[in-house]
């Protein structure tokens, strides 16, 4: 009996103690929460941010959260649940427009009416990504875009001259690259509509502008996949392009036998770690015919369910200034969407590094012909909806006429409940 | 199962100890009650609730921030007539749990060899569990390269040793990927099954083989004569968690084909989770939930049917 | 009759090691291809595969040491799985010897714990975490060990071991007048020393290897748990380079290390000559 109340007891001691949070969580008078996406390895300069503007503002702290891609859903939804959303966050892609559509996001558009000398900070199609429904919801961070990249030598020994000029031209170029399993001549992500450029070229609209409707069940649509999938049977574009995330392509793209990648500007610096054989003379940079690119930025926003907006939106303000964007233009070898950083770090690279400026320079070029980025509330479900269909299709599952019309039956459908 | 003796002896009333307290065999059901407490709290709060907030949820509309509308069973509804993918996802499932059985035997075969005193028993039993502690992230990405085209050991030995002439894709094969998920997915729970067997065949007592040796029973009937029943609760436990482990291992498959190609490897957790997490539709991933749960409780009744109710329990003296 | 069994227990013994030897290879190849590659830096994805490590070194593990706080998180998790192991085998224990009594309601609290196991944790996410906000549980050690303070399949365990005791020695010990709890204490648990390693052995990995959990309630940095710190330190971009295989290991080895202390338990059988064939 006595052990077991000793053991009871010291159970419950212990349990006790555990319970309270350690260390101590200091007091502030004013606090926001900051979560980014997967920028971890910016500790340094973010940490750096963080002090200038709590010293510039006494009694204000910041917390700072990062969290990966596939983990920022589940964490931001429950916070949002659990009435504690982050005050500031950073989302890529369209995930800001789904957050904005779920009514979890501040509505910046007075805010930047008030203050016109921030609003013309931001290129204006790259703020433009993140207008829903007529509202600004988000700033740029950084941002990103598809541009194509090529390996010279491979271009050089299939006896081509140069990037191709159209999408007929990306099959054949693809096709002379070839040669069984050991090289191949093309190969995109597919992640976020990275790949719409494909499409995009060829005229295929994917919904009405009103983005009510769909638009892509066309003869032409048809026939542009039903080449692709051929391609793809034939090895001239690799099947990782379909099935691959971010890793294989780029990491078969360092190995060094594939003629072609299209992605957006931070692989570059993924596969020129892989790949020994990216030098300046080797790698080629260039538009997709028709400066077609789907974008891929990231965006700042503000949480409606904020206690502090107004602190929330002054640390906005200081994310973006020329101060900060200059240093994380710097660090990342990015483009922030900030006008004068973008300039200052392009002259400034143009000298140091000629192929990161290369790669960069087209980021901010044709910003008009920008695609892939139709301002969908419901982005996921029409991606759920249309893409594995049409991966199916390019990968010989499925004929190209029945999976666009199985995948138009399927976005209609999300379509009309948006 | 075990009564006690003298459990219904009252004490007369107006006796200090009378009224409900009284009896043992009440105090016995208080103790047991006590017992239980610990456990149930952690299940009723991490558990029933959030199963009850599924169901609730299910018959409504609702997302993070907006007010909740009752809307009656139109999610099951679209889940039934509208969603493809559904029905993809459960003849996966289905054909996950099926594949645990022959994962069961092998485990048992490995039990039934390293139970013994042979040499290196411990390092055998060390090597097979070894899987079993690396996280299903990790599992996953690991496979994901071995079957891949180029750079993966299984088609290099696949080329190397001229069984094939071009690269298997396994896991963008349409055909091959579910397999190969499933192969990975036993690679890594082998070693689960094997310390659940070895448990179970522990507790066999060696005098049932020694009157059945002199009585000259051969060794496959000293197996299934004894060996099987004996290991009924055990292998009720792992048939149990060959079905769980339909989604249990979310992260082994998210992370090796995220439900891919296509939805060849769509399972019903994995689209609980997209349409949770990714397409942020609550109201419908609860529908899910409750539909996966259901399906899963028949099996599990069905289970403990066959291995004779009580969990597989044996008579024992 | 002793000649016999030797003459025939050779080629069977071989039989049996060659097996073992079959099933060892099977298991340890992605092992060698882990270590392999979280000892050099190449690119996974060049074709041939190179079979053997080019250049191996260990700065990927070293690298872990320095850029997270390291002990910290080591020692979070060692109290949350310390806290999470404890929790298991008394809890199991208790809960499994109740299901071995029979009263009121036990088939439907069976079938209660049975269908517990059946809802994945995906699904619990929002109401598990509103739950512990409620208690006041966030960011704590025990807010992240309470999901797990208790398993079915531990509890299972415990209920099959206990029923293997034989009742005489049961019955035995209630007619000295033994309690209920000193019965479990002094007859069936020395009795069933393979579940306790079970239990220690499956609730230490589940524990340690949490990451959703640890994920979502864990706000302050410093309170995160080794795989959390450690997936947040390998590289921004998706990774499967040598640094993720590095940190597999390390997640990994504690693991094992308790499996190692706790499986001589399963040694019990061996003296008792147990099943052949």
């Amino acid at each position: 009996m006595v052990t077991r109340r000793t053991l009871l007891k010291t159970a419950a001691a212990a349990a006790a103690t555990s319970v309270f949070p350690t260390p101590a969580i200091g007091q502030a008078s004013k606090k926001i929460t900051f979560l980014t996406w997967n920028i971890i390895d910016q500790k340094e300069l973010i940490e750096g941010w963080i002090k200038r503007f709590q010293a510039a503002r006494p009694g204000v702290e910041v917390e700072w959260l990062d969290k990966k891609g596939p983990d920022f859903g589940p964490f931001y939804q429950t916070q949002l649940t659990a009435g504690t959303p982050p005050d500031v966050i950073n989302t890529q892609g369209a995930l800001g427009l789904e957050y904005a559509a779920q009514g979890a996001l501040l509505d910046l558009t007075p805010l930047l009416a008030r203050e016109a000398a921030i609003k013309s900070r931001f290129d204006a199609n790259y703020l433009g990504n993140w207008i829903y429904e007529g509202h600004n919801y988000m700033l740029p961070f950084y941002i990103t875009k598809t541009l194509l990249f090529y390996n010279k030598p491979m271009f050089a020994k299939a006896g081509l001259t140069g990037p191709p000029t159209s999408f007929d031209e990306i099959l054949s170029h693809a096709q002379k690259m070839t040669s069984g399993e050991a090289s191949t001549g093309f190969m995109t992500l597919n992640f976020d509509w990275l790949y719409w450029p494909l499409f995009a070229m060829n005229g295929v609209q994917l919904v009405t502008p009103d983005l009510k409707k769909t638009a892509f069940n066309t003869p032409k649509a048809v026939e542009v996949l039903d080449k692709l999938a051929k391609a793809t049977q034939a090895n001239a574009i690799n099947k990782i392009s379909w099935t691959g995330r971010w890793v294989e392509p780029n990491g078969a793209f360092g190995a060094g036998n594939v003629g072609m990648l299209h992605a957006h500007s931070p692989a570059y610096f993924f596969f020129k770690g892989q790949g020994s054989w990216v030098t300046p003379e080797t790698l080629g940079v260039a538009h997709m015919p028709g400066f077609y690119a789907t974008p891929n930025s990231h965006g700042l926003g503000i949480s409606k369910g904020s206690k502090n907006p107004e602190l929330a939106w002054d640390f906005l303000k200081f994310v973006t200034d020329n101060g900060q964007a200059g240093e994380l233009a710097e660090r990342r070898k990015l483009v922030t969407g900030n006008i004068a950083v973008d300039k200052a770090s392009l002259a400034k690279l143009e000298k140091e590094d000629p192929t990161v400026y290369a790669v960069l320079k087209t980021q901010l070029e044709h910003t008009d012909k920008m695609t892939g980025n139709w301002r969908f509330g419901n982005d996921s479900r029409v991606k759920e909806a249309f893409w594995p269909e049409v991966q199916s299709a390019l990968l010989g599952r499925k004929d190209a006429k029945s999976a666009l019309a199985d995948a138009e039956r399927r976005m209609s459908r999300e379509l009309a409940r948006a | 199962m075990t009564t006690v003796a003298g459990a219904g002896a009252a004490i007369p009333a107006g006796h200090p100890r009378a009224g409900w307290w009284g009896t043992q065999r009440n105090r016995q059901l208080a103790l047991i009650a006590c017992f239980l407490l610990p456990s149930l709290v952690v299940f009723v709060l991490y558990r029933v609730l959030p199963l009850g907030w599924n169901v609730v949820l299910s018959f409504q509309a609702w997302s993070p921030l907006k007010p909740a509308q009752w809307i009656g069973l139109e999610n099951y509804v679209e889940m039934w007539s509208y969603d493809d993918v559904f029905w993809v996802a459960l003849r996966n499932t289905l054909i996950f749990i099926a594949a645990s059985p022959l994962a069961i035997a092998a485990a048992l075969g490995i039990a039934l060899l390293v139970n013994s005193d042979l040499k290196g028993a411990t390092v055998y039993r060390t090597i097979v569990f070894l899987s079993y502690p690396l996280m299903a992230v990790a599992v996953g990405i690991i496979w994901r390269w071995m079957y891949d085209e180029r750079g993966g050991i299984i088609n290099y030995a696949l080329r190397a040793s001229g069984l094939v002439d071009r690269p298997i894709g396994f896991l963008q094969d349409f055909d091959w990927a579910l397999p190969s998920v499933i192969f990975a997915e036993i690679w890594q729970v082998l070693g689960f099954y094997m310390i659940i067997l070895l448990t179970g065949l522990q507790s066999i007592p060696q005098n049932l083989y020694e009157a059945a040796r002199i009585d000259g029973a051969p060794a496959w009937a000293r197996f299934f004569r004894i060996t099987v029943p004996m290991l009924r609760p055990s292998l009720f436990l792992c048939i149990v968690v060959g079905i769980l482990n339909s989604f249990s291992s979310f992260d082994l498959v998210y992370i090796m084909t995220n439900g891919g190609p296509g939805h060849a490897t769509e399972l019903l957790i994995t689209h609980i989770y997209k349409s949770a997490f990714v397409e942020t539709k609550f109201d419908y991933a609860a529908a899910l939930t409750v539909v996966q749960f259901s399906l899963l409780v028949v099996l599990t009744i069905a289970a403990n049917r066959a291995a004779g109710g009580n969990a597989g329990a044996v008579e024992r003296d | 009759m002793a000649e016999s069994t030797i003459r025939r227990a050779t080629p069977l013994l071989a039989l049996r090691h060659l097996a073992l030897v079959v099933v060892s290879f099977v298991m340890l190849v992605p092992f060698y291809w882990v270590l392999k590659t979280a000892i050099t830096n190449e690119n996974i994805y060049a074709y041939p595969p190179g079979i053997l490590p080019r250049e191996p070194h260990l700065y990927n593990f070293v690298d872990v040491w320095y850029l997270i706080p390291f002990p910290r998180y080591l020692a979070n998790s060692i109290i949350v799985s310390t806290i999470a192991v404890i929790g298991n085998v008394v809890f199991n224990a208790l809960a499994g010897y109740a299901l071995t009594r029979d009263f009121p309601g036990r088939r439907a609290v069976l079938a209660l714990f049975l269908s517990c196991m059946l809802i994945p944790f995906q699904a619990a996410i929002i109401p598990a975490y509103l739950v512990t906000a409620k208690m006041g549980l966030l960011n704590t050690y025990f807010g992240l060990a309470f999901p797990l303070l208790s398993t079915i399949v531990c509890i299972f365990v415990f209920k099959a071991a206990f029923e293997a005791v034989p009742r005489s020695l049961i019955d035995a010990a209630r007619i000295d007048g033994l309690s209920e709890w000193r019965i479990i204490v002094r007859v069936l648990l020395p009795l069933s020393k393979p579940a306790i390693a079970t239990n220690v052995i499956l609730s230490f990995i589940w524990s340690w290897n949490n990451f959703l959990w640890p994920l979502l309630i864990t706000r302050d940095p410093l309170m995160q748990t080794l795989p959390l710190g450690l997936a947040r330190f390998l590289s921004y971009m998706e990774d499967t380079t040598g640094a993720l295989y590095a940190f597999a290991v390390m997640v990994l080895l504690p693991s094992i290390l308790v499996f190692l202390m706790a499986q001589k338990e399963f040694i019990r059988g061996l003296t008792s000559g147990a099943t052949k064939g």
